[in-house]
């Protein structure tokens, strides 16, 4: 069983995206910001994240680069309502980049491809 | 023997031919014939005293004072006898001496050739007789005298009412000199005044017969320095006979002139002492008469003087004032020459100014204000002569009332002067600094050598140019060149000239005119001055209009940005939970209805976010160069099947050399995509799409217009102003973001949008962007 840590600070999307992902079949804990998720990286141990850019306390970019400090395996996809960081450098380092939208078929599609699922 | 003589009645006929009005003559004749008649005697005389001669008996009888008998018993006794008195020794007569205390009126002499005695009764009678022939006389010496008095007054009278007549020099000079020489009857009379300055003694006036001898000048010029009459006569044998009465004007002691008369008109023509004493009454009197008239004359003169300085004055002040209350350029220069020619400001016919062009260095013709022709410049005098008013309002009514058209005006503006060229009198005024006054020449060569050699474009309209037709009509007249200053440096020339009434330009003029463009020079810099400030002030202010619209995009730009992120975030929950409602309703389900609709408007929702962000993001572009009809081509084929199958009529018309346009190609693409997806939605579905791609050169530059033309609804005019605006939305919705993103579009490729609209009919969009320039590619 795959897992996932969905970090945002938004409760609404983090039990959208728990429930939708869970449904799907994947493990799926939830982090409410950058702090919070580098608690749990370490302890769950997820397959993926899905990092959210704009939170409070430390942001999405901020926690990318510590995430991949201490784990460069996990697969991770920046998921933002921006689209302009896509361009950014700062984000590079991530595996994919999704501008979030009601229909999340983009992002799970883009979850399966990196997970080899498909 | 006849009777005697009787005493009484002789007596009586005496008396009353004495007190009769006969003139003293006829009087005496006819006194001595009756005494004549009544003694029977040979003869009665009156010896008049100038006929007494000295040496004579008679002299000897008159100096006794003692009346002379001689009868039978009286013998003359007497020595000596002249040899004109025999005759009148007879054998009896009588001597009379006629005086009284003080004057003498001759003798009375009656002779007989018989020898009688006179007896005492006679003696008495004679005596009284006598007497009485003395009265006569004596009275008719009075009354002459008492005429010549009252004449002599009335003389003096008429010489001053002549003198208080007038304050006007040269008729009170001549008239003095008229009224002199009625009073002492002389044939003629000069008048001599020193002139002013120079002390030197001219001829003021002279009438009649004067004797114009470098003798005469002598005498008046030693009259008037020793301040002394003189009267001269000369009795001429040889030469003719002549009188001369000369005496000088003399004022505070001074004498500042002489009054000479020549040549009485009686018999002999000499002067005598009463003339000289009434001669220098008169001149007493002219004096100051004179005098008062040449003070009054210069404090006239003055007075004029004065006047003239403070019209021009006062004029300048108009002037000033109505310069200073604008700074428009052409009103200011138009003010300057109008005051310049009118004749109550300077007064020159006609007046041009030229300016320097520092940059091109050449002397520019700005403006020519003057009449076209002489028969105008007459109407334009005699117009302004009816006028009143004071110059300001004189000039604001010409600057009101005329434009500028004239001929000459046309002429001169199309003048460029090079700096450099020296024999311009033009440019030497304005590299010289000074100012040049060509007035009338004295002679034609004299005014070819004045004329500039070359000959610019002013032709044979202005003074200083040479051609041939000049030798046919050569065109005399006085002009003249001010420079005019600016601050510290001239920054133009003024040209007068007098070219209808060819009138001489003084130095005065000149004088004034340079006072007078000084004033103006300011006037003009600063008019200059603030048409520049006011082309670099609207520069500015379509800078900032520019500006302001782009601040006002970018803000709008980060507000929508952050809006929409905000807004993003709830739609993904509401979208989301949706969809997973959805798919846990039946399919047949009743509420699918509402989740589906959600779900829809969730969508609608993000699919505008997204094209706020297309709209505020600027995504990294890449510009290459492109050609404008394939983009187009591009852009034609993404539009849907539907719209381009129903009635709409397409026309295509692509120039055939099109330059490129260095750009985006997505961007100009989806710009271009958006022009005509509104066009085919504003037309319904019928009607006619033109698009028209072309090069443009403007302003020296190379573009590429863009035209999409439509003939559907048109814009409402009232939303036309907002069409740029993004989150405008006007009634039909159509609009949306797709203009403000083309206008965005647009704008980054440094290109323009233009909107013809014709509401109900149809709208055309034009799209300028610059070309590629050749080098660049």
């Amino acid at each position: 069983m795959m897992k996932i840590l969905v970090v945002d600070d938004e409760e609404s999307i983090r039990l959208l995206y728990k429930e939708e992902l869970e449904e799907d079949g994947f493990v799926v804990e939830v982090a409410k910001d950058g702090l919070d998720a580098l608690k749990q990286v370490p302890l769950f141990k997820p397959d993926l994240i899905t990092l959210d850019i704009k939170m409070p306390g430390l942001n999405g970019i901020e926690t990318l680069k510590r995430i991949r400090e201490m784990e460069r395996q996990v697969l991770i996809v920046m998921c933002s309502a921006y689209g302009e960081y896509k361009q950014d450098l700062t984000t590079w380092a991530s595996d994919a980049y999704v501008v979030k939208c009601a229909d999340l078929t983009e992002l799970k599609n883009t979850i399966r491809r990196l997970l080899r699922l498909l | 023997m006849s009777i005697h003589p009787d005493g009484y009645d002789l007596l009586k006929a005496t008396i009353e031919l004495s007190t009769s009005s006969l003139p003293i003559e006829t009087k005496l004749e006819r006194m001595l014939q009756s005494i004549t008649d009544g003694f029977q005697s040979d003869r009665s005389l009156h010896l008049r005293p100038e006929a007494i001669l000295k040496e004579g008996f008679l002299y000897r009888v008159a100096e006794r004072r003692k009346p002379l008998w001689v009868d039978e018993e009286t013998p003359f006794q007497e020595e000596r006898v002249l040899a004109e008195e025999r005759d009148l020794l007879c054998s009896s007569f009588a001597c009379i001496p006629l005086s009284d205390e003080t004057s003498f009126q001759g003798i009375f002499y009656i002779g007989f050739s018989k020898g009688r005695k006179f007896s005492s009764g006679e003696v008495d009678l004679l005596l009284l007789l006598a007497k009485e022939i003395g009265a006569a006389i004596r009275n008719d010496q009075l009354h002459r005298v008492a005429e010549e008095t009252i004449s002599e007054l009335m003389a003096l009278h008429e010489m001053g009412k002549v003198v208080a007549s007038t304050l006007k020099l040269e008729e009170l000079l001549e008239l003095s000199l008229t009224t002199g020489r009625k009073i002492l009857k002389a044939k003629g009379g000069v008048l001599r005044i020193e002139e002013a300055g120079t002390g030197e003694l001219r001829v003021k006036c002279r009438i009649g017969d004067d004797h114009q001898t470098p003798l005469d000048e002598r005498m008046a010029h030693r009259v008037y320095f020793s301040r002394t009459p003189l009267s001269l006569s000369r009795k001429g044998r040889v030469k003719p006979f002549l009188s001369f009465l000369c005496v000088p004007l003399i004022s505070k002691d001074r004498s500042f002139g002489t009054l000479a008369f020549y040549d009485k008109e009686s018999d002999p023509s000499r002067f005598d002492e009463r003339d000289l004493q009434l001669l220098l009454t008169i001149a007493n009197q002219m004096s100051c008469a004179i005098e008062n008239a040449m003070t009054h004359h210069e404090i006239s003169v003055m007075a004029q003087d004065h006047e003239k300085s403070m019209r021009q004055l006062s004029m300048l002040m108009e002037l000033n004032r109505a310069l200073l209350t604008t700074v428009n350029f052409e009103r200011i220069v138009h003010m300057t020459l109008t005051a310049i020619t009118i004749g109550d400001g300077l007064g020159f016919n006609r007046a041009m100014l030229f300016l320097v062009n520092d940059k091109d260095r050449v002397l520019e013709g700005t403006m020519a204000v003057g009449p076209n022709n002489a028969e105008e410049a007459g109407e334009i005098w005699s117009a302004l002569s009816q006028r009143k008013g004071n110059p300001s309002e004189l000039i604001a009514q010409i600057e009101s009332s005329t434009e500028n058209h004239s001929v000459l005006n046309s002429i001169v503006k199309g003048i460029q002067i090079p700096l450099e060229h020296d024999q311009c009198i033009l440019s030497r005024t304005v590299l010289e600094g000074r100012p040049f006054n060509i007035g009338v020449p004295h002679d034609e060569e004299e005014w070819l050598q004045t004329r500039c050699e070359r000959g610019c474009h002013l032709g044979s309209e202005v003074g200083c140019y040479v051609s041939e037709h000049l030798s046919r009509d050569p065109k005399i007249y006085a002009f003249a060149t001010i420079p005019l200053w600016g601050k510290g440096k001239v920054i133009g020339v003024i040209l007068v000239d007098n070219f209808y009434n060819r009138n001489p330009i003084t130095e005065e003029d000149i004088r004034y005119l340079a006072m007078f463009s000084n004033q103006a020079g300011l006037a003009i810099e600063n008019g200059m001055l603030y048409r520049n400030l006011e082309e670099v002030h609207q520069e500015l202010k379509e800078a900032q209009t520019f500006l302001v619209h782009q601040e006002k995009m970018a803000a709008l730009g980060e507000l929508s940005t952050s809006i929409a992120h905000e807004i993003r975030n709830p739609l993904v929950s509401i979208g989301g939970f949706a969809r997973r409602l959805d798919r846990t309703l039946p399919a047949d389900a009743s509420e699918k209805r509402y989740t589906q609709t959600i779900m829809k408007e969730v969508g609608r929702l993000e699919k505008i976010l997204s094209h706020i962000l297309t709209y505020t993001h600027e995504e990294a572009m890449a510009l290459k160069e492109l050609d404008l009809r394939e983009v187009m081509e591009e852009s034609l084929s993404m539009i849907s099947e539907g719209l381009r199958n129903g009635g709409i009529q397409l026309t295509k018309e692509f120039s055939e050399e099109v330059p490129g346009v260095k750009g985006d190609n997505y961007q100009l693409k989806q710009a271009f995509f958006n022009l005509i997806s509104n066009a085919y939605e504003s037309m319904n579905g019928k009607g006619k799409l033109s698009i028209r791609i072309h090069p443009l050169l403007k302003n020296g530059s190379s573009f590429v217009r863009v035209e999409v033309e439509d003939t559907g609804a048109g814009i409402d005019p009232e939303s036309l102003h907002h069409i740029f605006n993004p989150f405008y939305t006007t009634k039909d919705n159509r609009l949306g973001l797709g203009l403000p993103i083309i206008h965005k579009i647009v704008t980054f490729h440094q290109g323009q949008i233009e909107v013809n609209n014709h509401p109900g009919k149809g709208v055309t969009f034009l799209l300028t962007l610059p070309a590629q320039e050749e080098n660049q590619r």
